[in-house]
């Protein structure tokens, strides 16, 4: 490993797994929240990401147990209870979608080095910059 | 009896005022704020910072630059600066003219002091004024206060200070 003891590494995975399933969770919120003939477009793209987001939080839980750690979850979490549009649910979760890219990318320069590792999060990056990508889309 | 209400309607949350007073807090040290540092320094996730900071920027308190730099606004600059005093004259006020323990004083003054007017605020601050006047009459005050120890008989009836009940009862040690 280039700059990271396996500590330091495990750390690192516990704040994406934390990233992850706090995604996991808000998607959760918005499927529910989105209103109106919005949902019939939304929804399923929303339950999609739900979807990949809980398997993202699975790989890194199987990641971290490979390093001999249990994942550690600190997660805070405060949905507001008011109905959303599509545009709205969708712009929540490019937020939240960007700021996970943004991590696995600063990951990715402190592991430099590491072939194995590099190649997990560089995957890891091309999923969340797909999702990105695509959700971008739906707002032009 | 509506002003329970208010506290929802607040432009600025617990959790709001915690994230305006990191980007202050992390401008003064490293002199730039990004969302990675407001996130480690909250030990939240970054996806929660991203998400706080929508209406903060949306209200013009919270501007990002090209670089994602996060820096206050001057109305945001304002707002931090008047929480800052509010929560240095709350702990004030409740450690040295109180007497409540220092560490309970900063729990208190944290939960109190984005929900203070700055009305009440500028009259504790004539307060504080008052005090350290040296007159001495002030001095002579402090010092009845500080000597003051009242013994509770419990009994509203013969209390000057509670009405229906006691108070000292519904208030358990904490």
């Amino acid at each position: 490993m280039a700059n990271l003891s396996t500590s330091q590494f495990v750390d690192e995975l516990n704040r994406m797994f934390a990233e992850e399933t706090e995604a996991a969770i808000r998607y959760l919120h918005l499927i529910n929240a989105v209103r109106g003939m919005d949902r019939l477009m939304v929804e399923p793209i929303l339950r999609q990401a739900f979807e990949e987001t809980i398997q993202h939080a699975l790989v890194i839980g199987q990641k971290i147990r490979t390093f001999g750690a249990a994942p550690q979850l600190r997660v805070s979490v405060d949905c507001p209870g008011e109905p959303l549009t599509g545009k709205q649910a969708v712009e929540i979760a490019l937020t939240f979608e960007e700021a996970a890219l943004e991590a696995y990318q600063d990951m990715l320069r402190k592991i430099e080095g590491d072939v194995v590792l590099e190649e997990f999060v560089r995957a890891q990056i091309t999923a969340e910059s797909q999702h990105v990508a695509e959700l971008k889309e739906l707002l032009d | 009896m509506e002003t329970w209400k208010e506290f929802d309607q607040n432009v600025i949350s617990h959790s709001a005022a915690h994230h305006l007073m990191a980007i202050d807090d992390l401008v003064g040290k490293l002199g730039y704020a990004r969302v990675s540092d407001v996130a480690r320094l909250l030990s939240i996730t970054r996806g929660s910072v991203s998400i706080s900071l929508q209406p903060l920027k949306k209200a013009d308190l919270v501007l990002q630059d090209e670089n994602r730099h996060l820096q206050l606004s001057p109305k945001g600059q304002a707002l931090v600066d008047a929480i800052k005093t509010k929560r240095s004259l709350i702990e004030r006020l409740l450690t040295e003219l109180l007497g409540v323990a220092e560490d309970w004083a900063k729990v208190d003054a944290c939960k109190i002091e984005h929900l203070l007017s700055n009305t009440s605020a500028q009259r504790i601050v004539q307060l504080f004024r008052f005090l350290d006047s040296g007159t001495p009459t002030v001095s002579a005050f402090t010092e009845a206060l500080r000597a003051f120890h009242s013994d509770c008989s419990h009994d509203p009836k013969i209390c000057p200070t509670c009405e229906k009940d006691c108070m000292a009862e519904r208030l358990p040690e904490d």
